[in-house]
């Protein structure tokens, strides 16, 4: 969470342009989250501590310290580079995927009423079923490549997108639609002036959950069969016992997700300037 | 008066409208006739419930009347138009648009926004509210949002002007400016204007006739002409002859608001009797 006070922090209280700004910046970035990062110091030295000297087995548990020399060790290598790009590539794609298709169809069933009768039994169905069960499956179909991932990563992440599209689009504030349609807004015209417009928050949303469950299901398609990627990556690490390793798959994934989110939310406020901003 | 021989502007032919819905149905209005002259500025009053946003809703389109029909310029009324300017009882501004952009709503749905820029400007420092054109909405008070509604409504020159209570959020101070503002609009503009209001003195300074409305179904239940002088100035508000028709108008409605709070009682008693707990 500490990510989304990051980008408040650095949008509202823009530093002036100068040499030392962005030193200032960092300054600021610090100070705002002293809490946030002295809480992370602070685990990250007790979990050093019991590494070494309460559970000192390296199978169990790897010190910060180890983890942090074994991505080392793996950067050098390039193998972290490739496992990042195999899964960046699923995930960008899978992602990309699922938002165009998912704002289509939600928009569809947004629009029309006889789409929605069609799809909704399926979207709500879908929407709670934990697909990445049948992930074996897409693998046997589809095979150990990119392709059972990214599709993989559709389904799973689609269906958020759909609904807050979906929903966005339905629930809009009829005294606002009204006042356009005073002056005689065609139905197109009220679609881009009223009902997009007041569904963009629910639209980020949506990105939102798409963004997590996609990133879950990157991992989960290549624990299921894959050749390289950062869950392939976690799951040979585990099979041969090495937890540094496996845990610099964890970190790399958990850095992803943040950053992510903070892009997205910077999107947000990019798109949408009336909001109130705490 | 002001309107001599001008022609029809605007006239419903028994308008009625049933509204449809789980609690059953509602009568918000029947059988209503009278039709008002081009350049006539014309108040509606009545308690509160007894249809006049309903009234206005069907004069702009936004609603089709059960019965009857809407005329202007003795074409029946199928839908919204810009010819015809609404302002909202509630503020309606679109959030996520400027206070400029807002007032420019109806030159953007006409597709000819550059053209009234100029014109959007007028009408905003018209309303005193120069200077914050790049404001949001909700960086506005309540009594500014209203303001802006007024200059949306203005600003494309709509030939027929509905109003819904607009300077309800408006401090009593401001609304007299607003009331001088408008009337000095209405006489360069002669524009034809419905005024939905509950405060019977600004109907009275304001109108050239007032429509009371009763309640339960709504009714127009009589058209009380204006006589006073124009250009009328406040100074107006405190004659004698003000003071009368005020009071004329007040005793019209006072029943009907009495009735309309008993009948509401009794709706209460009946749905808490009817429904077994
Ligand atoms: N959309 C609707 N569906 C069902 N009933 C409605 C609807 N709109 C209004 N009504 C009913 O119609 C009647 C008239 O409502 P209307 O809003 O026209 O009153 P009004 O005279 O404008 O009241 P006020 O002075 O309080 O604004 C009311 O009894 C109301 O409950
Ligand atoms: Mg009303």
């Amino acid at each position: 969470m500490s990510n989304q006070t990051a980008t408040v922090a650095t949008t509202t209280h823009k530093p002036p342009s100068g040499q030392k700004s962005w030193l200032r910046g960092v300054w600021h970035f610090l100070y705002q989250h002293r809490r946030g990062a002295g809480s992370l110091v602070f685990v990250l030295v007790a979990l050093e501590i019991v590494a070494r000297y309460i559970i000192d087995n390296q199978l169990f548990l790897a010190s910060p310290t180890r983890v942090y020399q074994a991505g080392v060790a793996l950067g050098r290598s390039g193998e972290l580079w490739t496992h990042i790009y195999t899964s960046g590539i699923e995930f960008i794609l899978g992602f990309a995927i699922a938002s165009v298709v998912g704002i289509a169809i939600g928009a569809l069933m947004g629009l029309s009423t006889t789409v929605r009768a069609y799809l909704e039994p399926w979207v709500s169905a879908l929407y709670a079923t934990p697909i990445i069960a049948i992930g074996p499956l897409f693998i046997l179909w589809f095979g150990l490549g990119i392709t059972s991932k990214v599709l993989l990563v559709v389904v799973t992440a689609i269906f958020p997108v759909i609904i807050n599209t979906h929903v966005g689009l339905t629930n809009v504030d009829q005294s606002l639609h009204e006042s356009v349609r005073s002056f005689g807004a065609s139905k197109w015209q009220l679609f881009r002036m009223v009902r997009l417009p007041s569904s963009l928050p629910f639209l980020v949303a949506g990105e939102r959950l798409a963004v997590a469950r996609a990133l879950v299901g990157v991992v989960v398609a290549e624990l299921f069969g894959a050749r390289a990627g950062l869950g392939y990556l976690i799951l040979v690490s585990a099979q041969t016992f090495n937890t540094a390793n496996l845990f610099v798959g964890v970190i790399v994934l958990a850095g992803s997700g943040v950053i992510a989110m903070a892009v997205l939310q910077r999107l947000e406020y990019r798109l949408s300037p009336w909001r109130v901003r705490e | 008066m002001s309107v001599g021989n001008a022609p029809v502007k605007l006239s419903v032919e028994g308008l009625s409208k049933v509204y449809e819905s789980r609690q059953g149905s509602t009568v918000a209005l029947e059988d209503v006739s009278w039709s008002v002259n081009e350049g006539e500025f014309i108040s509606v009053v009545g308690a509160s419930g007894c249809g006049k946003t309903t009234m206005l809703r069907m004069l702009a389109g936004l609603i089709l009347p059960t019965d009857g029909r809407v005329l202007l310029n003795g074409d029946v009324v199928r839908g919204p138009s810009a010819d015809r300017g609404f302002v909202f009882q509630q503020d309606a501004l679109l959030p996520w648009r400027t206070l400029l952009d807002n007032v420019l709503i109806g030159p953007d749905v006409m597709g000819r926004r550059s053209e009234f820029v100029e014109e959007a400007k007028r009408y905003i420092s018209l309303v005193g509210l120069d200077g914050f054109d790049s404001y949001y909405p909700h960086e506005l008070s309540g009594g500014m949002r209203q303001r802006v509604n007024l200059a949306r409504a203005l600003v494309v020159d709509p030939e027929v002007l509905l109003m819904d209570e607009p300077f309800a959020a408006l401090d009593s101070q401001t609304r007299e400016v607003m009331q001088a503002e408008l009337i000095n609009i209405w006489d360069q503009a002669r524009k034809t204007v419905m005024f939905v209001t509950h405060q019977i003195d600004e109907a009275v300074f304001l109108s050239d006739r007032v429509f009371v409305l009763s309640p339960r179904p709504g009714r127009l239940r009589q058209i009380v002409d204006i006589d006073l002088q124009r250009p009328r100035d406040l100074g107006v508000k405190r004659t004698a002859r003000f003071a009368e028709v005020v009071d004329q108008i007040w005793k019209l409605i006072e029943e009907e608001v009495r009735a309309g709070i008993a009948e509401e009682l009794r709706d209460a008693k009946r749905q808490r009797e009817g429904v077994p707990e």
